[in-house]
C-alpha cells in the first residue's frame, strides 16, 4: 500500500464465537508488521450468547481516535448477514467495500413472534440487493466453503482472503500474521481457505455467490411451518389448578366459570406444549399436524 | 416436517388406568406431572408394560401406583423399598421403581432407604418431596423448611432439613439427582438415566402441595410455588459459573452422582450360582 495520509477504517462485525477478534487480530498484526500505527477497539460483551460482535480497526501512518464514525468505514467485513446489514451504515458511501458471508444466523430476538405462520423478524434484504447498492461487494458463501474445506471454524479466513484484495498488502504478509493467531495444527486448512476466499473475491469488484438466495430461501421456509393444533381438555378431569393458565406462554387459555381450564384464543396458541406437559391432571391432549399445501384436489 | 413437531408426543392415557380417573390429588398437586414425567421416560426407553413394576408406599405419592397400567404393589408405610428389594432379587428381569414420598421415605422408612442404597440393588427410587405428609393432615416432615407452619409446628418449624440426595450419595447410592416438577423435560431425561443405570437410582424430585402447606404458609397457588421452586433452584451443571455466588443457599438439581459400584443382585446370583456349584451368575 502506498503512504496513506488519513487512516484506513476496516469495521469487522459477527455473531459471538465466529472469530471476529481474530480477523481484526489478523489485519492489526499485518499492518504493524507493515509499519503502521494500528488503533483496534471491539465490544464483544454478548459474545458468549450469540450476541453482536464488532472490532473497529484502524491504521495509517497517525492514528488518533480509536473508532470509526458512521459513513467513514472503507471495507466493512461482516461474518453474518444481519450484523452487517446493522453496520452498512458505517460504510463510505461511494468507495465503501462490502464483504459479507451471506449465511444467516437468526438471533434470538428475530424470533418474537412464535405464532403459528409467522414470519421471523430478519433482515428481509436479499445479498443481490444489497451488492447493488454498495460501491463494491462481495456476498461470499465462506461458511460453506470452510466447510468443504473440512473445517467450519475457518470461514473468517475466507472472509480475510476475501478482505485481501481490498487492502494491498503481499500474500506472504497475510499469511504470517494468520499464522501467528490459528493453533498450529489448523494453519494448513487456514492457508487453504485463505486462498480460496482470495481467489473468488478477485474475479471482480462485486460477487454475490450463487448459493446465496438458496440459502435465504430454504431458511425463510423452515421458520414459516405451518401447523394445525388441536387442543383436547378432558372436562371431567380438570381441577382448575390454574397451573395450565399461569403457564402459557401466549395466554391463550382461562377457567371459565366453572373453573374448567378452556382454550379462550385457539389463534394465538403455538402447539408448544406446556399445557400438556404441566397438567397434573392429565387433562390436557395436544395434536399438532403440519398443514399440507392445498393439491390439486380440495381437501377434506 | 412431521418429526420436529411431533417428537415430544407422548400420550400418557396408554399408561394410566382410565377407569381410575380423575385421581385423588388435589388441585395443583405436582405429583401428578412426576408421574407423567416418570411414564414417559418409560414410554421413550420402549419397557414393556409387562415388565415394569411399580411399588409404593403410604401417602399421596402412595397412591400413584394405583394410577399406572403396569404391576403395581401398595405396600406399608415406609416399606416400599423393602419390598421392592425382595421383588427386584426375585424377578431381575423386571423394572422396579419405587415411588416414595418425603415421610415415607426419609421418615418412616429413613433406614430402609439407607440400606436400599448401600445394597445397590437395581431399582429406581424416585422420591416426591412436597416438604409436608400431605394426606395424614398436614404435619411436619423431615424436609420442612425452617419457619413453616404445619398442624403439628403451629408456631413454625425449627427443625433443621434433611439433604435426601446427600443422604443417598453418602449412604451409597450409585445414581443420585434431584429436579422441580416444573423443569419437565430434564425431569423426564434424568429418569431416563435413572432406569438405565445399573444399580440403585435415587431421584428427589420437589413437587409443590398447594392445599395443606401452601396455603397455611403463603406460599401462593401451584402457578407460583412452581415458578419459585424452579428460580430457587441452581442448576448443578451451573455449579461453576458466576451465577454461584448469587444463590449462595440454593438447592442443587441436576444429576449429582453417578458413579459405577457392583450391583447387589448380580453379586448375590453369582454367589448363589457358586455354591450350587454353577458356572456364573444370570
Amino acid at each position: 500500500m502506498s503512504e496513506v495520509a488519513t487512516p484506513k477504517n476496516v469495521l469487522i462485525v459477527g455473531v459471538g464465537g465466529q472469530g471476529v477478534i481474530m480477523v481484526s487480530k489478523v489485519l492489526a498484526q499485518l499492518c504493524q508488521n507493515n509499519g503502521y500505527e494500528v488503533k483496534q477497539s471491539e465490544v464483544h460483551g454478548m459474545a458468549k450468547r450469540g450476541g453482536g460482535v464488532f472490532s473497529h480497526v484502524r491504521f495509517g501512518p497517525k492514528v488518533w481516535s480509536p473508532t470509526i464514525p458512521e459513513g467513514e468505514a472503507d471495507v466493512l467485513v461482516a461474518l453474518e448477514w444481519a450484523e452487517g446489514l446493522r453496520w452498512i451504515n458505517y460504510l463510505k458511501p461511494g468507495s465503501g467495500t462490502f464483504i459479507a458471508d451471506c449465511q444467516r444466523i437468526v438471533p434470538p430476538f428475530a424470533c418474537r413472534n412464535r405464532g403459528r405462520g409467522a414470519e421471523a423478524t430478519y433482515a428481509p434484504q436479499t445479498p443481490e440487493e444489497i451488492i447493488e447498492q454498495v460501491h463494491a461487494g462481495f456476498a461470499i458463501d465462506a461458511t460453506t466453503m470452510a466447510t468443504n474445506l473440512g473445517n467450519l471454524r475457518a470461514a473468517n479466513t475466507v472472509l480475510l482472503g476475501a478482505l485481501s484484495t481490498a487492502l494491498d498488502f503481499p500474500e506472504e504478509d497475510w499469511l504470517e500474521s494468520i499464522s501467528m493467531f490459528v493453533p498450529p495444527a489448523s494453519i494448513e486448512i487456514n492457508r487453504e481457505a485463505f486462498f480460496e476466499g482470495r481467489a473468488w473475491a478477485m474475479e471482480s469488484d462485486k460477487r454475490v455467490d450463487e448459493t446465496a438466495a438458496g440459502l435465504h430461501k430454504a431458511h425463510t421456509d423452515i421458520h414459516n411451518v405451518d401447523i394445525d393444533t388441536v387442543v383436547e381438555i378432558t372436562e371431567e378431569w380438570c381441577k382448575g389448578c390454574d397451573i395450565c393458565v399461569k403457564m402459557c406462554p401466549e395466554r391463550c387459555l382461562r377457567m371459565n366459570d366453572q373453573l374448567i381450564a378452556e382454550l379462550a384464543l385457539p389463534d394465538l396458541c403455538t402447539g408448544c406444549r406446556m399445557c400438556e406437559w404441566l397438567c397434573p391432571d392429565f387433562a390436557i391432549k395436544i395434536t399438532n399436524t403440519p398443514v399440507t399445501p392445498p393439491a390439486l384436489e380440495p381437501a377434506e | 416436517m412431521k418429526d420436529h413437531l411431533n417428537e415430544n408426543e407422548f400420550n400418557i392415557n396408554e399408561y394410566i388406568r382410565l377407569d381410575q380417573m380423575p385421581h385423588f390429588l388435589c388441585p395443583g398437586c405436582g405429583h401428578g406431572i412426576a408421574l407423567r414425567a416418570l411414564l414417559w421416560a418409560v414410554h421413550q426407553l420402549g419397557i414393556d408394560k409387562d415388565k415394569l413394576a411399580i411399588v409404593s408406599g403410604i401417602g399421596c405419592s402412595g397412591r400413584l401406583s394405583a394410577y399406572v397400567d403396569a404391576n403395581t404393589y401398595h405396600t406399608t408405610h415406609g416399606r416400599p423399598l423393602a419390598y421392592a428389594t425382595g421383588l427386584a432379587l426375585a424377578r431381575p428381569d423386571l423394572n422396579v421403581i419405587v415411588i416414595s414420598g418425603d415421610g415415607d421415605c426419609l421418615a418412616i422408612g429413613g433406614n430402609h432407604l439407607i440400606h436400599a442404597c448401600r445394597r445397590n440393588l437395581n431399582m429406581t427410587c424416585m422420591m416426591l418431596n412436597n416438604e409436608i405428609y400431605g394426606m395424614t393432615g398436614g404435619q411436619v416432615s423431615p424436609t420442612t423448611s425452617g419457619d413453616r407452619y404445619t398442624t403439628t409446628t403451629p408456631a413454625g418449624n425449627t427443625e433443621p432439613v434433611f439433604d435426601a440426595c446427600a443422604l443417598a450419595t453418602a449412604a451409597g447410592a450409585s445414581f443420585v439427582g434431584r429436579e422441580v416438577t416444573m423443569q419437565i423435560i430434564a425431569l423426564r431425561d434424568m429418569f431416563k438415566k435413572a432406569l438405565v443405570h445399573n444399580g440403585f437410582s435415587f431421584v428427589e424430585v420437589i413437587s409443590d402441595c398447594t392445599e395443606i402447606y401452601g396455603r397455611k404458609n403463603d406460599l401462593g397457588a401451584s402457578p407460583e410455588m412452581m415458578m419459585s421452586q424452579k428460580s430457587t433452584m441452581r442448576p448443578f451443571a451451573y455449579r461453576n459459573t458466576v451465577d454461584v455466588p448469587f444463590r449462595p443457599n440454593a438447592m442443587k438439581t441436576g444429576v449429582l452422582t453417578e458413579v459405577d459400584r457392583p450391583e447387589y443382585g448380580n453379586a448375590y446370583r453369582e454367589m448363589t450360582a457358586g455354591l450350587r456349584g454353577e458356572k456364573g451368575g444370570t
